[in-house]
């Protein structure tokens, strides 16, 4: 597995939450929309744990209709304990990502003053 | 939906995946299909999910193992891991169903023609025990779900084994069938008959018999 997609593990929960907050999508569509915004590196067989576990924890709800296409498809929709949670990723997200940044960027400024 | 109609979705549109994604789909369905603790209906509705994407994937030109990945044994397991149990008591009915409809109707439609021809060549008994019928036919229940669990445990086993003998399979199946059968036989011959009897005539038994197949007929069809 590479670094990156170690990284991702811990914070996908929060990815897949945050993308199903905005509207309610189904399976495919939710593969699609990682990729979208750039995470090209989540296997898109990876969610369906995920989404599983999301379900068994109600953070998300599951229900068959039919699709923009027509035949049925699997919709999620977040839930109130759902949002709660997100919310709570998104604020311990926050915290975390300065001070790694900060750190971590610091780290390249003294690589390039080497290179000099 | 229900499971039944998932399930004949599933087998229609299976026919559109092209032949590897059709071999890696179906390993990946039989081998979690026959985890028998988890919820039939929750785990149809993950099979037509990921066979849905795996279509829509394959129009864009993605494998199977593009979107699942090269494990689908490890890919497999975690899905079974977070999938709901089934309640034990669906199983139960199952069960139940399937002993009442499939089993008697046929045990007294056989029981009452012997009763109704071996008269002609000796003597018969048509007297039932209750204490006899009661036990057998708890035996027989205890049995038939023993086997079949240990069916669904010997694919789930061998889905993705490399180089597998099937011939060794057939013949583990073959002797826990044959000792179970021998076993049931060699009980029901000995045990005694304890408390009362009534007569089970060889009509009472056909008929019987064919209002409950008819009832099976009625409630499969609906």
């Amino acid at each position: 597995m590479s670094i990156r997609s170690q990284l991702l593990k811990g914070i996908l929960d929060g990815c897949i939450l945050a993308v199903i907050a905005e509207e309610s999508v189904y399976g495919y569509e939710l593969s699609r929309k990682l990729q979208q915004v750039g995470l090209n590196d989540v296997s898109e067989g990876t969610i369906y744990p995920v989404l599983l576990r999301l379900q068994k924890n109600g953070m998300i709800e599951g229900e068959m209709r039919p699709s923009d296409s027509g035949p049925n498809r699997k919709y999620y929709d977040i839930t109130a304990q759902g949002e709660e949670a997100l919310e709570m990723i998104q604020e311990e997200w926050r915290i975390l990502v300065d001070p790694v940044n900060e750190l971590l960027q610091r780290g390249k400024i003294n690589e390039r003053e080497t290179d000099d | 939906m229900n499971a039944k109609q998932m399930i004949e979705e599933n087998n229609q549109k299976r026919e559109q995946l092209t032949e590897d994604n059709e071999k890696y789909y179906s390993d990946l369905m039989l081998y979690i299909r026959t985890n028998w603790q988890v919820s039939e209906q929750h785990t149809e509705e993950l099979l037509l999910e990921l066979l849905n994407h795996l279509l829509e994937g394959q129009q864009e030109g993605k494998t199977a193992i593009d979107i699942f990945g090269e494990e689908p044994k490890e890919y497999a397991d975690q899905l079974i891991e977070q999938l709901p149990e089934e309640e034990k008591r669906s199983w139960f009915t199952f069960f139940a169903s399937v002993f009442l409809f499939q089993i008697v109707p046929y045990v007294l439609i056989i029981r009452g023609v012997v009763l109704l021809v071996l008269p002609l060549f000796t003597e018969v008994n048509d007297q039932v025990n209750i204490f006899k019928l009661l036990i057998t036919a708890i035996l027989l229940g205890v049995m038939a779900m023993g086997v079949v669990r240990y069916i669904m445990n010997v694919i789930h086993r061998s889905v993705f084994k490399k180089n597998h003998a099937e011939w060794k399979d057939s013949v583990k199946v073959g002797a826990v069938a044959a000792v179970g059968m021998g076993a049931f036989i060699l009980i029901s011959v000995w045990l005694p008959e304890v408390g009362p009897s009534f007569r089970f005539t060889w009509w009472l038994s056909l008929l019987l018999g064919g209002v409950i197949w008819g009832i099976s007929k009625v409630v499969k069809s609906n």
